[in-house]
């Protein structure tokens, strides 16, 4: 078979790319089985130890070359390339160049590779006796998460998918006519890329996948000590080390999940910013694991005594992250998400990736079972120790119940099962109690000291908090209910609680610490995460429909299906919503954008007229290929959010078609000075008539009978215009001169005159609106969301700041001076 | 008995009443003729529009109302009333998933699903593995 000379592939990237990415791949398994000998043989061990780091070396700048060449083949626009052919084109602005990076499988893995890579250079620097057990599992991993983009065959088998194959190369073109033509990249089709997803064309998509991969590949340093470990038998010396990974593993990942719900929130159509989605629970609940597993091992830590609890959550953290990774990249979630990737046939090898993992960590645990056994004493319920156990337990049950449902998908897989992926309400009730439970052992655990603590002094010292967040949990609840919002017992309890943990770890903060902010980090970590629970349960439990309806009709159905949440804004109309008068002004196209500008207007009381409070622009972004996506405007005030979405819009004629001529039928009526005439959203007063209007402004130049009508017209907006429509008689014909208001298309004519009775007949006609410019809006109240982001950040800082304190006790025990455990 | 095993029994009692009020409310995927059978159920119904009939929306009449005919899995054709608009880009849709109940011959829906091939997977339309084709 002759080899087809094709014209102007620039074959050089891909080989190059293939090239480096088998380099990374084959120096990573090199890196690992050095540190593997380095930490298992005696005597060489120096030489294997040093060889494992400069094959880490080799294997970190090949996979930085490779990531650099699919940003160089990005940037100049290699579209015989698939990966560059499908997420990117030639209008792709550069501030998207990295979103295209990342939309695809092959990208995101060689995203997270590239935070182990700078991961494990810090651990080269700073794991010191740790480095060759932590690097043999860490080089291993980045060995498997190579294998994902290498994409060649071996022993039969695809391997992964690699970023760098030509169109033409890809398994569904093989065969295709054009494949055979030299020229094809003449091709109208190849002159430009299919761009990326509309829907990820946001900033949210530069700043959340690159911090929630940080957050996954923290997981892997603690989960490498506890291999190590185990492995080293150093059940309780690793936990050092670990520790200020963990919890700023904690830190990244949170923060990191947050974003993705700030993104949904501010930028999708999910209408609220967490939506138990199986793809956001699979980020979910490796931090659950995670902050459990951070917690026993400071327990474990301070008792000096080893924990296979510890050694469980810390291993499974890292296993759900990859348990997390076949979920949302083998195409098992299919139907149920909306945002897991497509299967590129790696089904196989995540699950091989996953057991392989799994089944070291749980060799290992049965290895040691012995020397794991548990603390025969136990922990008095008077101790710190006791609550956070407990309090790690409630997290793992509310992890458990998350992956449990979580994973329908893939019962339904294994065991021929039609579950159907649960509803948000199906997990709020569970969920609910476990955040109760938290909130409360978070409340009272800083206030219990580690082995025994004293009971009055520990009455004393909570009661005002219990006292306080009653007061104010009840009172929240009462307000709630007094303005109209159905309030559950549950919903109040969890209220309470959330208070609760948010006073007392605040008072902990002032009274016990004294304000001071180096000890302070777990007590703020904890008020944020109380604040982002109330934040959470009032943004979310009390957010309000205001554009919702009743419609009657279905009521027989339930109040699911008969409330309709949308409602219809002919252009210029005005509808209630809530406290608000809505107004859609308009569509304007703005490039590949359709605003369509809404006014919200309130009543003033003070003024007694409605006065326009803010406008809105949710958007319609036009795709030709991939399909329309809607994006909702939202208004931030400081205790509330008013969310806008468009729902539905004809999108046929982007300009305004109303035609000057074009009125609609006209409407005659007969009134005498002093009459109001109604129109539809305005009224018209017939205030006086002028028998003397002003001849040469109206050109009547003979008349010999001229009379105005002084009207005022009056809107929804209570914005008033004098107009006069004037009548006359010149001779033996009677005129008429019409009046108008421009801003409501209205035109207004007096045309009889009774002299008897004082009556006169008054018609107007209005302009005729295009039939299809109307809107289908969607508009939610979410009270109180600001709580939500500020304890996120309080959270993150917390958690820092935490850390922070470890490092430094770290480095003060090191250095021989005696630490603070 | 030590608190440790007071602490025990509760948390496998926990687990077990999570899988059990789990399952029990978890509803499933299934065909038209069940959801006739039992008119106060929910069920997820899996299938494809029909094309052929037309797919009425009149926003002006009812902004939350959608009527298309949808066959399921079993080849059963049913009027499906949608208490939504009628979703963005809804003709391209290959599969969708009504959420909902059956009532007097209709098939009401709360919710809509949809996969559409252009949305997510932009290069290999149809040759995805879910566990629908499994079933």
């Amino acid at each position: 078979m002759n080899e087809i000379p094709y014209i102007g592939e620039r074959t050089w990237a891909g080989e190059a790319g293939h090239l480096l990415v088998i380099i990374a791949f084959v120096f990573a398994l090199l890196s690992a089985y050095s540190y593997f000998k380095a930490s298992s043989t005696a005597g060489l061990t120096g030489n294997w130890k040093l060889l494992g780091r400069i094959s880490f070396y080799i294997h970190g700048l090949g996979l930085f070359a490779a990531i650099g060449l699919i940003f160089y083949m990005l940037v100049s626009k290699y579209y015989e390339y698939q990966y560059v052919w499908q997420h990117s084109n030639s209008e792709m602005p550069m501030k998207f160049i990295f979103a295209c990076f990342w939309e695809g499988q092959e990208g995101s893995f060689l995203l997270w590779a590239f935070w182990h890579v700078v991961l494990g250079l810090v651990l080269l620097f700073t794991a010191k006796s740790w480095e060759s057990p932590v690097m043999a599992t860490f080089t291993l991993v980045q060995a498997f998460l190579c294998s994902m983009v290498i994409g060649g065959y071996f022993i039969g088998y695809k391997w992964g998918t690699s970023p760098f194959l030509l169109v033409r190369e890809m398994p569904e073109n093989l065969g295709m006519p054009w494949t055979s033509m030299p020229d094809y990249l003449e091709l109208p089709l190849f002159k430009d890329g299919r761009g990326l997803n509309p829907l990820l064309q946001n900033y949210w998509m530069t700043i959340h996948p690159p911090t929630l991969f940080l957050g996954f590949a923290l997981t892997l340093v603690p989960f490498c000590y506890a291999i190590a470990g185990l492995w080293k038998k150093q059940f309780t010396e690793w936990i050092r080390p670990a520790l200020s990974w963990t919890f700023t593993g904690v830190a990244v990942l949170g923060i990191g999940i947050l974003m993705g719900g700030a993104w949904a929130y501010e930028a999708l159509s999910f209408g609220g910013f967490w939506a138990w989605d199986p793809v956001e629970n699979a980020s979910l609940v490796p931090w659950i694991i995670l902050v459990a597993g951070g917690h026993v091992m400071i327990l474990s830590k301070n008792k000096n005594r080893a924990s296979s609890f510890a050694f469980i959550l810390i291993l499974s953290a890292f296993i759900l992250v990859l348990y997390s990774t076949f979920l949302t990249r083998s195409g098992i979630l299919g139907d149920s998400s909306v945002h897991s990737f497509t299967d590129l046939g790696m089904y196989w090898q995540l699950v091989i990736f996953l057991l392989t993992f799994l089944s070291i960590g749980v060799v290992l645990l049965i290895m040691n079972s012995k020397a794991l056994k548990a603390d025969p004493k136990g922990d008095s319920p008077l101790s710190r120790e006791f609550w956070m156990f407990i309090a790690a337990l409630v997290l793992t049950l509310s992890a458990f119940h998350i992956s449990f449902t979580t994973s329908f998908p893939v019962f339904n897989k294994f065991f021929g099962t039609s579950w159907a992926t649960p509803e948000v309400k199906d997990y709020n009730i569970w969920q609910g109690f476990f955040a109760i439970a938290l909130c409360m052992l978070i409340g009272i655990g800083q206030f219990f000291k580690y082995k025994q603590t004293d009971p009055i002094l520990f009455r004393k010292k909570i009661l005002r908090s219990i006292t306080a967040s009653l007061l104010i949990g009840v009172f929240l609840s009462f307000l709630f209910g007094w303005i109209g919002f159905q309030v559950t017992l549950l919903w109040s309890f969890l209220l309470i609680t959330g208070i609760f943990a948010v006073l007392a770890n605040a008072d902990h903060f002032l009274a016990t610490l004294k304000g001071k902010f180096d000890h302070a980090g777990p007590s703020i970590a904890h008020i944020g995460f109380g604040l982002v629970l109330v934040g959470a349960l009032i943004s979310t439990g009390k957010s309000k429909v205001i554009s919702q309806s009743n419609r009657g009709t279905f009521d027989f159905l339930g109040p699911e299906f008969s409330d309709g949440e949308n409602v219809l804004l002919t252009r210029d109309d005005t509808v209630r919503m809530g406290e608000y008068f809505v107004a859609y002004r308009g569509k304007e196209l703005q490039g590949n954008h359709v605003a369509f500008n809404v006014d919200y207007f309130r009543f003033d009381s003070l003024k007694g007229t409605i006065q326009k409070e803010f406008s809105l622009s949710p958007f319609i972004q036009l795709n030709e290929r991939m399909g329309n996506s809607a994006e909702p405007d939202t208004r931030h005030y400081f205790h509330k959010d008013i969310y806008t979405h468009i729902r539905y819009a004809e999108l046929t004629s982007l300009t305004d078609t109303t035609s000057p001529g074009n009125y609609g039928p006209p409407s005659d009526n007969t009134a005498k000075a002093g009459d109001t005439i109604q129109g539809f959203h305005f009224y018209m007063v017939l205030e006086k008539f002028i028998s003397t209007p002003d001849t040469a402004k109206f050109k009547l130049g003979k008349a010999e009978i001229a009379v105005g009508a002084q009207i005022k017209v009056v809107d929804f907006f209570k914005r008033d215009t004098i107009i006069m429509p004037v009548y006359y008689i010149e001779g033996d014909k009677a005129g008429v001169i019409e009046a108008e208001v421009g801003y409501l298309g209205l035109k207004v004519a007096m045309w009889k005159i009774d002299p008897e009775t004082g009556l006169v007949n008054i018609s107007f006609v209005r302009k005729k609106r295009a039939k299809d410019d109307f809107v289908v809006m969607k508009a939610v109240e979410f009270p109180a969301i600001n709580l939500l982001w500020t304890g996120c950040l309080v959270m993150f800082f917390g958690t820092l700041l935490a850390v922070r304190k470890r490092i430094k006790n770290q480095k003060k025990e090191e250095n021989g001076k005696g630490g603070v455990p | 008995m030590k608190v440790s095993h007071i602490i025990a029994i509760v948390l496998v009692a926990v687990c077990i009443a999570i899988i059990y009020s789990t399952l029990t409310q978890a509803g499933t995927y299934d065909v038209f003729r069940t959801a006739a059978a039992n008119p106060d159920k929910e069920y997820h119904i899996i299938g494809k529009y029909n094309r052929e009939k037309e797919v009425i929306y009149d926003p002006v009449k009812d902004p939350d109302m959608t009527v298309f005919y949808l066959t399921d899995t079993a080849g059963t054709e049913m009027k499906v009333v949608l208490h939504e608009e009628k979703p963005a880009d809804f003709e391209r849709s290959e599969r969708v998933v009504v959420i909902g109940k059956s009532s007097k011959g209709e098939f009401h829906a709360k919710k809509i699903l949809m996969k559409c091939p252009s949305k997510y997977n932009t290069s290999k339309a149809g040759s995805e593995q879910s566990y629908l084709e499994s079933n």
